[in-house]
């Protein structure tokens, strides 16, 4: 049932009658000896949710929300509240959802649960916080990507160019967007999107009963709001190479390339494709073809993974451990290639996909399978050392409608064969249809270059193996079916200017 | 993988801790039990039992940094050398090395700092035979060729690269090199960038630094979690027992004292705010002097998101993003920085001025106990909220271990924090925050220059 809308930036009164309605979705992990409680509270909206022209509005919002005031108190008061507790609460805004984290020692949970609560539930809508939290996203924008992060900026635009026209193809916010984007709008999408049918609660650490039972009350008395999110379309089908290059004043280029998948967490064909991209990419390891042959033979740069899910974004994003709480219900295979020398980038992107080219044909060996498949089940179980990583991982278990993410790992990796992950290799991954973006000074010389299939030699300060030395020829003029009519540079200050490329 | 971790960055300039105030005799504010022990090859075994069921983290810590690079031409090598340390010996190769950990599933890194350089493995506890098995074989047997030392020296240039689209690598270069005339901290942890380029020749050296700090009398072992002592220290006996001692002493350059400001400015291609970086000699780190846990309280009072300076600056006038300060444990005299990204390169003035007329209120106004109070209390829970895991446990033990020798410092500076008063904190506000002992990097777009502007670099006469 959706509930009569109220006056925008009105806060939601509390009643009785809306208190009664259905419990919200709520996710716990009760540990009653730590003397830490740590919120998530999940908003079932994200960045697909942004009206067109407004790109920025759900994570403009979520900032506001987060770091503003309340009714009562100014965002200076709030802060004043906080610091003596060392509590914390940030924001982190994404594609299909959006999460408040809070974290609090439990001998100051009475007090800091109203100030968290009323924040989210009352908030201030103060004109100077919003200002502010504009200005930090334009300049996240303006100046962080574009200027001064070149392995995100490759990051961001792939992300955007492997799914186009689909809502995953527009960046988090845009400039243009942001610019756009007024108060009243964001009263209006509050109410609109900051409904009981939308909110999600987890809870963990050495919290009383009460304090669920209060939050259910508290968020229950939001409106009902509309609960489906729309459905997403296929994104549309790549043909060969379609490369973009971003032109700006650069050091080193920065290379990220990937297509989209067909699985997520929930479907069991991803869990052999998890085998085979550690095999291939492990994430800051050492463990990865890709690490091994580039780096480690070749000292090409200081890094060199593979994905099957989105690693971008989140105030977790310096954990080597798969992020928290940016979920997709569409997700993509990528390679990121860390920032090469500009006279070696073109070899670079060729030693990656001649490794990919390899992969898909041959795939693992029974050892490598072996090796790999132990390597993980013991692996995936550091990855929720504390708490709040706990919550978060069960959290997202749920939004795909699966089982706890490490206990499934376990579960389905031990029943897989080598024949499972080569087949869903050779399924799902393709290593000639992939979209590329590439950071790079002079990026219209090295376009020419690889769209033409010039050849790129590589030389060495020091000797190195017969082996690298074979493999070399062959990499140096690797064919690459550059799509060209789907490939062009563009200067830097067009991208996230506006919605899509 | 393997990483640099600045002597000062943005995100580390708030950390500090401090006790709670205590009746009687101090609490000790650390809550684990410490148990150490000493091999007779000086080598440190530390344990720290946790409940981390069937996990432990291990850390091996050096103190060793680029602090220790006294040679002119060879900064950088610190870092360089932990990334030779994954090169392999003759019974582990590389290969070998990385499988053995592979097989255990283990998550394993390293990284650098100033002082130190620190190796650190996540694992199953059940594991722990293997890991002192091929963690203490790379320590006392580390083997590499002088190709695999070429084309490593290759990875360090890349993790330059991939630093350098921010500003902040070249804001510290310039801050360090500016601030310091003699002392190794000049050189940032990653180095100067023609000493970067020049490693591939430098083979020779790295088996000297290896020779001179890759010893038992200056490392230690940290292991936190699922762990016994007894069985820890016969396994340590075993593995690490035959390690020999070193004879190398260091003579670390001593700083003279700044005499006058020294300016920097900064031109950058890229677009970017304004970023203004202020420099103030400190003090070393102690346990046992005022003067650090004194600035500790200092950088809360002054520069904390509850500070006047922040609600004027972010919050009221909106003229910068942020603005932070503060200085990081260091084992000779470092540098308190403050860092502020202003929002329009016309309020740089305006900016600076209300961080110095903020510095000037703290050498004059004594800060009221009641803020003193919630400061305390600040530090004492953000302490208390991070050691929610094994590794973060391990890596602030590290951290005193490296600083000091000794695990147990932990609880001796937080017994020194607790006892700063507002006196103290007048005190080194006056001591150290003069003009004369300042150095300033001011880094702008290059078209917020006049065309043509290059790098300057200047002392103010």
């Amino acid at each position: 049932m959706v509930l009569p809308q109220q006056a925008a930036g009105q806060p939601h009164p509390q009643t009785p009658g809306d208190s009664r309605a259905s419990k919200i979705r709520t996710t716990e992990i009760q540990s009653p000896n730590s003397p830490l409680i740590t919120l998530r509270l999940i908003l079932r909206a994200g960045s697909v949710n942004d009206p067109k022209g407004r790109e920025g509005l759900n994570a403009l919002t979520a900032y506001l929300l987060a770091q503003g005031g309340s009714k009562d108190l100014t965002y200076q008061e709030v802060i004043a509240k906080l610091y003596p507790w060392a509590a914390s609460i940030d924001v982190q805004p994404d594609k299909e959802i959006t999460t408040f984290i809070a974290n609090v020692h439990r001998d100051h949970l009475d007090k800091f649960y109203p100030l968290f609560s009323s924040l989210l539930l009352s908030p201030r809508f103060d004109p100077e916080d919003f200002t502010r939290n504009k200005d930090l996203l334009l300049n996240h924008l303006e100046k962080g990507l574009r200027g001064t992060d070149d392995e995100n900026l490759g990051k961001e635009a792939l992300n955007m160019l492997m799914f186009g026209d689909h809502p995953y193809g527009t960046a988090d916010a845009t400039v243009q967007g942001l610019k756009s984007i007024t108060l009243e709008d964001v009263k209006q999408y509050y109410t609109r999107t900051y409904t009981r049918a939308r909110i999600w609660l987890g809870i963990a650490g050495g919290y009383p009963q009460t304090l669920v039972d209060r939050m259910q009350k508290d968020f229950g008395a939001l409106p009902q709001g509309d609960p489906a999110p729309e459905p997403l379309p296929h994104p549309r089908k790549i043909e060969g190479l379609e490369m973009l290059f971003v032109e700006k004043p650069a050091r080193a280029t920065a290379i990220s390339l990937g297509h989209p998948l067909a699985i997520t967490r929930k479907d069991k064909d991803f869990y052999p494709l998890l085998v085979a991209n550690s095999y291939f990419g492990e994430h800051r390891t050492f463990n990865g073809v890709l690490m091994n042959r580039l780096r480690g033979d070749r000292g090409l740069n200081y890094g060199d993974y593979s994905y099957i899910e989105k690693f971008t974004g989140g105030v977790d994003s310096s954990s080597r451990f798969p992020h928290v709480n940016t979920p997709l219900r569409q997700q993509f295979f990528s390679i990121w290639i860390r920032p090469v020398p500009p006279e070696k980038a073109h070899f670079a992107l060729r030693a990656a996909l001649y490794e990919l080219d390899k992969f898909v044909e041959r795939g693992l060996t029974e050892e490598e399978f072996q090796q790999t498949r132990r390597f993980l089940i013991n692996y995936s179980k550091l990855w929720a050392q504390t708490l709040d990583r706990r919550l978060g991982y069960k959290m997202d278990s749920e939004f795909y409608g699966s089982e706890d993410y490490i206990d499934r790992i376990d579960k389905e990796l031990k029943s897989l064969t080598v024949a499972d992950v080569n087949k869903a290799i050779r399924k799902h991954i393709s290593p000639k249809n992939l979209k590329v973006a590439v950071v790079a000074e002079q990026a219209q010389q090295l376009m020419d270059a690889i769209a033409s299939n010039a050849p790129s030699p590589i030389s060495y300060d020091s000797p190195v193996s017969e082996r690298i030395l074979e493999d070399d020829k062959a990499i140096s003029k690797f064919p690459l079916a550059v799509n060209k009519s789907a490939s062009r540079v563009i200067a830097v200050k067009e991208l996230f200017e506006n919605r899509g490329l | 993988m393997h990483a640099v971790i600045k002597g000062v960055c943005l995100c580390l300039l708030m950390v500090s801790q401090t006790a709670a105030p205590v009746e009687g005799s101090p609490r000790k504010i650390f809550p684990y039990p410490i148990h150490q022990t000493v091999l007779d090859n000086g080598f440190k075994v530390i344990s720290i039992p946790f409940d981390s069921p069937g996990i432990v983290s291990y850390y091996t810590v050096v103190r060793a940094g680029s602090r220790n690079e006294v040679e002119p031409g060879l900064s950088g090598f610190a870092h360089f050398f932990e990334h030779m340390m994954f090169r392999g010996t003759e019974r582990y190769s590389k290969d070998q090395y990385n499988q053995a950990l592979k097989s255990i599933g283990a998550d394993n890194n390293a990284f650098t700092t100033d002082d130190y350089t620190a190796y650190h493995t996540l694992a199953s506890a059940d594991a722990l035979d293997t890991i002192m098995d091929v963690e203490s074989d790379r320590f006392k047997n580390l083997k590499y060729s002088v190709e695999d030392f070429k084309t490593e020296a290759g990875a360090i240039l890349g993790e330059y690269n991939k630093n350098y689209s921010s500003p902040i690598q070249t804001i510290f270069e310039k801050l360090n090199d500016a601030a310091y005339q003699v002392h190794t901290y000049k050189h940032t942890t990653m180095g100067f960038l023609k000493d970067i380029q020049g490693m591939p020749n430098q083979y020779d050296y790295s088996l000297k630094f290896l020779d001179r700090w890759y010893r038992p009398e200056h490392s230690a072992l940290i292991v936190v979690g699922d762990v016994k002592h007894p069985t820890l220290v016969e396994s340590a006996k075993q593995y690490y027992g035959s390690w020999k001692r070193g004879s190398y002493t260091l003579q670390v350059p001593v700083e003279p004292p700044q005499t006058e400001e020294r300016l920097v400015e900064v031109s950058w291609k890229a677009q970017t705010l304004p970023i203004l970086a202020i420099g103030y000699h400190g003090p070393a780190f102690s346990d046992s002097t005022v003067d650090m846990p004194a600035m500790d309280l200092l950088s809360q009072v002054v520069f904390s998101q509850a500070s006047d300076l922040f609600r004027q600056l972010v919050i009221e006038e909106q003229l910068v993003e942020f603005v932070q300060g503060g200085q990081p444990d260091s084992r000779d005299a470092g540098m308190f920085t403050i860092f502020t990204r202003i929002k329009d390169p016309k309020n740089i003035e305006r900016v600076r001025k209300a961080v110095y007329a903020a510095i000037d209120e703290a050498k004059t106004k004594p800060v009221a106990a009641e803020r003193l109070a919630e400061i305390k209390s600040h530090l004492k829970y953000d302490f208390a909220m991070r050691l929610d895991n094994a590794d973060a446990i391990a890596r602030t033990i590290s951290h005193y271990v490296q600083l000091t020798g000794e695990p147990d410092a932990v609880n001796r500076v937080y017994e020194m924090y607790d006892r700063v008063s507002p006196q103290d904190i007048l005190m080194v506000a006056n001591k150290y925050f003069s003009p004369n002992n300042r150095t300033v990097v001011l880094l702008k777009q290059e078209d917020a220059f006049k065309k043509g502007a290059e790098v300057q670099h200047r002392e103010k006469q």
